[in-house]
């Protein structure tokens, strides 16, 4: 690649990440929207935020779920990849796949889903209640949100742990186990201590992650009268009547607050990952070790684990779209109806939803990937400063949730006048799209690119290859595959998001995700569970076609 | 005429000071191998010289033009240069065939088709690669991928042609024939090459000149014999050939011959730094120099045989004197007891 193109790369990123961000910070310090004439700078904002008693209790239920679900989400995450990649555990070879599916799962689905499935008047605690007569457990609370948050993050560390357990030359254990020690015993003096890097990486993630939630606290923290600080910042939306911007820009700013410092934790932890790494096993084949009876055990574990947390919801939301209506005292087989469906195609914003998920998916997604290989082949053996500057600029978006993100990009698009006709179009919803997936997609493109021998490169430029001729000829052939698995997995992303569309719906940039947000202020469930099926079911037949092509999930 | 100049090249990596002014000359046709340690620099220089590294000074021409100056900051890019380069690790690259790996460079040069067919089927066919050109690089051995490396780099008649340890990826066998292969293949193309390599035989046995490089330092530069032979520093002495050291004290000075003595022996050597009496010193003389004797002579030692290794095609016999320790070569296996060792005087280098 060129020079200039390299800095254009560079300055396109800067430029989408900065933006948003410093408007937000621009209308923190002002005492009305941008946009009215009489705004002016004042610190009204931070004043009236700072004393909200709500905002006091959304900090400290945010700070919960994040401490509880990391709690949840750590140990059963390691011990699930100890399990997956070291054991003999029956039936490994097919379950490791579904250890990731809730990566892919819209949280906001899932949530219907517990909802519909585990509710006051779920399916199965009214199923549960015919047959002891109570139900044994409560969804609205605290706990339950923190359990079902833990439960659903599990993949984050098992995605992390096991990739460090691969990477462990299994001689460590062989040599524990001759010396006498057992599965267990292995598992946690060896080789878990041998990748407690990984653990803290992933533990700082999920505790990241647990502000930026958002679906989950939505759905499930609501009836119980729970806010957390995103939830907090969407009610603020609808509370005042009129848009209150400065207000929803000190909220965000408040998120960033806490979440900045912990990607830069995880920036610091990942280096010192690297120093660990030296472990370096050959890749060779080795034999896995023994659990014995405890096999059978820890085969049930994982079956119960992959139970709650993709089976009981998935079903829950398929079977309420199939029933007109459900309660105590109804029959299952009596009130089966496909009529969710048909009532579905009757709304043109419902269908255009449909059409737009796809779109973004597909055609928004493919040129996201166009996007993240042109940022991450300007990094790609550049040995300049501008590479650390777009490593730091990657490190923003991640601190930004979603919704925070749509929010920066609706105001951007307000704010600039030559581009807010692109707001009404599908075009703002992309620009936000690829900026909270950036760290994500660069990851993707940099892992393809790091197979890539240095020395394949240099032999065309010897040869006579200029840069960019080597680009053409060399790196993107060798790439190839790569890009197409990161398209897939870029296109589940996309339909899966949902907090980012949330304030740039309208006429025009409706997906489903979104519409299922604003549906559920309105109650309308035969909707959103239909609309989830279609969601679900576009994202399994891509699933399904990147299982098939090899894709790895666990880039 | 020169092929390639190098004068006073210096490059740092990190805060290692990889090259420390290293100036060289390669002549046409000639094949100048670059020997050395692992982390002597030798890779640097060659990448150095294709552009693949910038020289932190120093100039390099190529048959007269100058390609890299450091002092008017003038570089000429890597692919503009015209050099053929095999690499370490072939870097064939997976998504193309034989055929069209080594076609690239014509085609990168705008060559008609036809040109490049016959061009392309010459060369495979020289390198006995002919049957394989529809093949890709993991249908292929190592010994395969190498001549595909080379066909690559020679198709495009480059004016001198760099190898990066080329023989080094090969099983033990293989490389054995490669040596001699290889070299006919240079010579037939009548081009000139520089051969990085850290194995002495390798060089010994492809160059017709070595270049010693350690820790970024010109050691010695000579004809292979006369680096075997004459080894003028302690360096070169200990890293070719297998080799005896001597720790002790220059005792005695007369002329070129010096007396070197340790605990409770002295032996006489050729004198070869700068030495006083009483100086500490090292000897060095190749393992295949020393031999037994019947009887007591001048410049012998009586030492007693510690072990005996059998390696095949010979015995190495141990013997050991005080804190001597002494290997030896012969032909049959010995039976214990003490032995008179002979030292040639002119084959005892003292540094």
């Amino acid at each position: 690649m060129s020079r200039i193109l390299r800095s254009l790369a560079v300055i396109g990123v800067a430029l989408v990440v900065l933006g948003p961000l410093g408007l937000i910070l621009y209308q923190s310090f002002l005492n009305e929207p941008f946009f009215s004439a009489s705004a002016r700078f004042s610190l009204d904002a931070y004043r009236y935020v700072l004393a909200d008693t709500g905002f006091h209790s959304a900090f400290g239920t945010s700070l919960v779920v994040s401490l509880g679900m990391t709690l949840i989400a750590v140990p059963l995450g390691s011990l699930l990849a100890f399990l997956l990649v070291r054991t003999d555990l029956p039936g490994k070879k097919w379950l490791e796949p579904w250890l990731l599916v809730p990566i892919f799962l819209s949280p906001v689905v899932l949530a219907f889903g517990y909802v519909v499935a585990v509710g006051p008047v779920g399916f199965f605690s009214l199923w549960t209640k015919a047959l002891i007569g109570r139900v044994p457990w409560s969804l609205y609370s605290l706990f339950g949100l923190v359990l079902i948050a833990g439960l659903t993050h599990v993949p984050h560390t098992f995605l992390y742990v096991s990739s460090a357990l691969r990477s462990l030359d299994p001689a460590v254990e062989e040599a524990a186990r001759v010396a006498g020690a057992g599965a267990w015993r292995i598992a946690v003096t060896v080789s878990l201590p041998l990748v407690t890097p990984s653990i803290l990486f992933s533990a700082a993630l999920i505790f990241l992650l647990g502000f930026e939630l958002f679906g989950l606290p939505l759905v499930l923290g609501d009836p119980a009268g729970l806010l957390v600080l995103t939830t907090y910042l969407y009610k603020l939306t609808n509370l005042l009547g009129i848009p209150s911007y400065h207000l929803m820009a000190v909220v965000a700013l408040s998120i960033v607050a806490l979440t900045f410092p912990l990607v830069y934790l995880q920036r610091r932890m990942l280096r010192t990952a690297a120093r660990f790494a030296v472990i370096g096993g050959k890749g060779q084949a080795f034999r896995p070790l023994p659990l014995g009876a405890l096999r059978w055990a820890a085969l049930a574990l994982v079956l119960i684990w992959l139970m709650i947390t993709v089976l009981l919801p998935l079903i829950g939301v398929a079977l309420r779209s199939v029933v007109s209506s459900w309660g105590e005292g109804i029959r299952l087989s009596e009130v089966l109806t496909l009529d969710h469906f048909r009532e579905l195609m009757g709304y043109p914003n419902l269908v255009r939803g449909i059409v737009n998920t796809f779109l973004i998916g597909g055609a928004g997604g493919a040129l996201s990937v166009a996007f993240y290989a042109v940022v991450a082949l300007a990094a790609h053996r550049w040995q300049s400063r501008w590479v650390t500057l777009v490593d730091y600029l990657v490190m923003v978006p991640r601190a930004l949730p979603g919704l925070v993100v749509g929010l920066a990009f609706l105001w951007v698009f307000l704010f600039f006048k030559p581009i807010a006709f692109l707001r009404t179009t599908l075009f703002s919803l992309w620009v936000a799209y690829t900026v909270v997936w950036l760290a994500y997609g660069l990851r993707l493109i940099s892992a393809s690119l790091f197979q890539v021998k240095p020395e394949l490169e240099e032999a065309a430029r010897v040869i006579g290859a200029g840069p960019s001729v080597v680009c053409r000829d060399v790196t993107l052939p060798l790439i190839r595959f790569g890009l197409i698995g990161s398209w897939l997995l870029i296109f589940m992303m996309f339909v899966r998001e949902y907090s980012t569309g949330v304030y740039l719906l309208g006429p025009g940039t409706e997906v489903i995700g979104s519409l299922i947000v604003s549906l559920w202020g309105t109650g309308a469930l035969d909707l959103i569970a239909a609309l989830s099926v279609v969601e679900v079911a576009l994202v399994a037949v891509v699933l399904f076609i990147a299982l098939r092509l090899g894709v790895r999930l666990d880039a | 005429m020169l092929d390639l100049v190098a004068e006073k090249i210096e490059k740092q990596l990190g805060s290692a000071q990889v090259l420390c002014g290293v100036s060289f000359e390669l002549h046409q046709q000639e094949i100048l191998a670059l020997l050395g340690p692992s982390g002597s620099g030798k890779t640097t220089l060659l990448r150095s010289v294709a552009g693949l590294e910038r020289p932190d000074a120093g100039k390099i021409e190529l048959r007269g033009k100058v390609v890299f100056d450091a002092a008017s900051g003038f570089e000429v890019p890597a692919e503009q240069r015209g050099l053929g380069l095999v690499f370490q690790s072939y870097a064939i690259w997976p998504h193309r065939t034989v055929f069209e790996n080594v076609a690239y460079g014509l085609r990168l040069r705008h060559k008609a088709e036809t040109e490049i067919r016959q061009r392309v089927g010459e060369v495979l066919e020289r390198l006995g690669l002919g049957p394989l050109k529809d093949r890709y690089a993991h249908q292929l051995s190592g010994g395969q991928q190498q001549r595909v490396a080379l066909a690559r780099a020679l198709v495009y008649n480059p004016p001198v042609l760099l190898l990066d340890e080329p023989l080094s990826n090969l099983d033990a066998k293989l490389r054995e024939d490669a040596r001699a292969w290889l070299r006919e293949i240079i010579k037939q193309t009548e081009t000139s090459a520089l051969y990085v390599t850290h194995d002495q035989t390798e060089a010994l046995a492809i160059a017709d000149r070595i270049l010693v490089l350690d820790a970024g330092r010109i050691q010695q530069e000579g004809a292979p014999e006369q680096i075997y032979a004459h080894p003028v520093t302690q360096f070169t002495a200990d890293f070719m050939g297998s080799n005896n050291r001597f720790e002790g004290k220059v005792t005695e000075i007369s002329g070129a011959r010096a007396r070197l003595a340790g605990e409770d022996w002295s032996l006489w050597g050729e004198l070869r730094a700068e030495k006083n009496a009483g100086a500490a010193a090292t000897g060095v003389i190749r393992v295949e120099r020393l031999r037994l004797s019947d009887s007591e002579g001048p410049n012998q030692l009586r030492m007693k045989l510690k072990s005996v290794l059998y390696l095949g095609e010979r015995w190495e016999y141990l013997f050991y004197l005080g804190d001597l320790r002494i290997r030896l070569w012969g032909e049959q296996r010995l039976p214990e007891g003490e032995y008179w060792i002979s030292v040639p005087e002119k084959s005892l280098w003292i540094f």
